[in-house]
């Protein structure tokens, strides 16, 4: 019983572990009312949890699910479809 | 005050400004394109008229839309037709926005008689914007067969008072002239405030004549 608790403890802690923040530098985005195109079209992927714009830092940073990642392209594509330039990605 | 009162009840009056009105909050202050996905609807209440635009974003170049346009001050009708949205160019700047659109359209021009002509028109709009300040000039050319055929124009110039983040109320004083020479009045200056909380922008502003103007966007 012990060695089941410890083991579940283990990949409870593993997989809280493997949620990644996302921090994505981007040009253009000065007009809160237009970047919200950017909150909503990220809340529609299924990999993230929750999305942060910050006007004065120009950073859209992203929390994704446990066990969950967003591939660079798929960042790009959905802050150009909602009319701006990404500058950087960074992963913590 | 009376002159304000009579004037507004000018531009609110009529069965086209209660439907307006009535589609709210489903209700063109902002951008022809939002977000590839994303629908707007924008209200505008004027001395020009009353128009109603419901945008749908389908590239992040080109929206679908319908225009309807109640013309007044002037010939009095109303334009309605599909319209298409296109995001001609755009500059993405550290600390700034510029954009391109045009926007084109054909449909139907109907007289208060109830009269149908055909009609079509065709606009480019160029913004810039910071935080800070804001500009844009747009140019249309309106044809309703047998009714009228004119080019107007507007020129927008605001301010934000203070640097809104994306959570906050975000504020702005703005000043909009209107130039449409086949109207009563050819020239309409028009201070505006501008409002704007996450999906909903309002506008509500008072020309030099006394007409209220009153716009919103709503953006799902």
């Amino acid at each position: 019983m012990r060695k089941l608790i410890i083991l579940v403890s283990a990949l409870t802690i593993s997989s809280g572990a493997s949620a990644e923040t996302i921090l994505t530098s981007v040009n253009g985005m000065v007009c809160a009312f237009c970047a919200t195109g950017i909150e909503k079209s990220f809340k529609k992927q299924a990999a993230v949890d929750t999305v942060t714009v910050d006007l004065d830092k120009k950073l859209v940073t992203l929390n994704t699910k446990p066990d969950k990642t967003l591939d660079d392209a798929v960042i790009k594509k959905v802050i150009g479809d909602a009319g701006y330039a990404v500058v950087s990605i960074e992963r913590k | 005050m009376t002159t304000l009162h009579l004037r507004a009840n000018r531009v609110w009056a009529g069965p086209w400004t209660c439907l307006l009105l009535c589609a709210l909050p489903f209700s063109a202050a902002a951008k022809p394109i939002s977000y590839v996905g994303g629908t707007m609807v924008m209200v505008e209440n004027d001395e020009t008229g009353n128009t109603l635009n419901i945008d749908y974003t389908f590239s992040p170049r080109a929206a679908a839309a319908l225009y309807v346009k109640h013309e007044i001050q002037g010939n009095v009708f109303t334009a309605v037709g599909p319209q298409i949205n296109y995001l001609v160019k755009r500059w993405n700047m550290p600390d700034g926005q510029g954009n391109v659109f045009t926007m084109s359209g054909a449909g139907t021009a109907i007289e208060n008689s109830g009269k149908s002509h055909f009609a079509a028109w065709t606009g480019v709009l160029a913004d810039y914007e910071t935080r800070r300040i804001f500009t844009s000039y747009e140019l249309r050319l309106m044809y309703a067969q047998n009714i009228e055929t004119s080019v107007w124009q507007r020129a927008r110039v605001g301010f934000a008072p203070y640097l809104a983040n994306y959570e906050d109320l975000n504020t702005w004083f703005m000043v909009q002239v209107d130039h449409h020479p086949d109207k009563t009045h050819a020239t309409t200056v028009t201070p505006l405030v501008r409002l704007f909380y996450k999906t909903l922008l309002v506008e509500g502003g008072v020309s030099t004549r006394g007409t209220a103007m009153i716009n919103l966007v709503k953006q799902f």
